[in-house]
């Protein structure tokens, strides 16, 4: 899976959390969840959750610790893809 | 200067905004001990946000000392001490919590040393109003009249005087109906 359909699904994943609608049109690699599109930090487990079942892969706990941004978490789906 | 956090949950917008009962949502955030005492308590659902509170009240608390950000609540270890006060331990940190659990909203302040003075203030803002701005005019309205308010890159706030950095440490939260400020004195 290329990095773009890897962002392309998690903007399907995040769209239901995000509470900032102009940062989310915006939405890039350079986004960051909290500050950019005001994600509840208790979404952020929910975020997490989904990214398991979309993508099959199991995030540990010092993955989940970096996914505050878009880029950190392509960076971990990827990784944990390529197992 | 005492690092001061804190953290509101609106309980009516919790309700319907996360589903604690998802699987893996417990595991995923709360220890082996903190999943018992929800699992075992009166009312599950008012355990788990107030754990969550407590531990982000006490992750704010810790940024504002090492100016790093993560996502790892279950790094938090909550621990209640009586009605109102709590401890959450992060590795070698001890945070002291003061909590109020009401019926519409629980909130939660963590500060590094047990009875740090400080002004706290949470209260009810009415839908479709700008929550964000009215937290930032009941917070500077304990000032005067020259003081601002900033925010650093990692989404701190900061009051300043002219272009002076107060040493004083604040906190807002909001969630829901709910918004809160605390400063430490």
């Amino acid at each position: 899976m290329t990095k773009e359909e890897i962002i392309l699904k998690l903007t399907t994943i995040v769209k239901p959390y995000v509470q900032n609608e102009e940062g989310f049109l915006k939405m890039s690699e350079e986004t960051d969840f909290i500050n950019d599109l005001e994600i509840n930090s208790a979404n952020l487990v929910d975020i997490i959750l989904d990214v398991e079942d979309e993508f099959k892969i199991e995030i540990d706990n010092d993955s989940m610790e970096k996914m505050l941004s878009v880029k950190a978490t392509v960076a971990v789906i990827q990784e944990k893809m390529n197992v | 200067m005492y690092n001061i956090g804190n953290d509101i949950v609106d309980l009516n917008v919790a309700k319907t905004q996360s589903n604690w009962q998802r699987k893996g949502f417990l595991e995923k955030q709360f220890t082996m001990y903190e999943q018992n005492e929800i699992l075992n308590a009166d009312n599950p659902f008012l355990k788990v946000w107030l754990f969550w509170s407590m531990k982000e009240a006490a992750y704010k608390c810790y940024m504002q000392q090492h100016k790093k950000r993560f996502f790892a609540p279950k790094k938090f270890l909550c621990k209640i001490v009586s009605t109102t006060k709590g401890n959450v331990i992060l590795e070698d940190e001890i945070f002291y919590i003061n909590y109020i659990i009401s019926d519409t909203y629980i909130y939660a302040v963590a500060t590094k040393k047990n009875d740090v003075k400080m002004v706290s203030n949470s209260f009810f803002v009415e839908k479709n109003t700008a929550l964000t701005k009215i937290i930032n005019t009941k917070l500077l309205s304990y000032f005067s009249e020259d003081i601002q308010l900033k925010k650093n890159r990692l989404g701190i706030p900061y009051l300043f005087k002219k272009d002076k950095k107060l040493p004083i440490s604040i906190s807002k939260t909001h969630h829901g109906n709910y918004g809160a400020f605390a400063f430490s004195l």
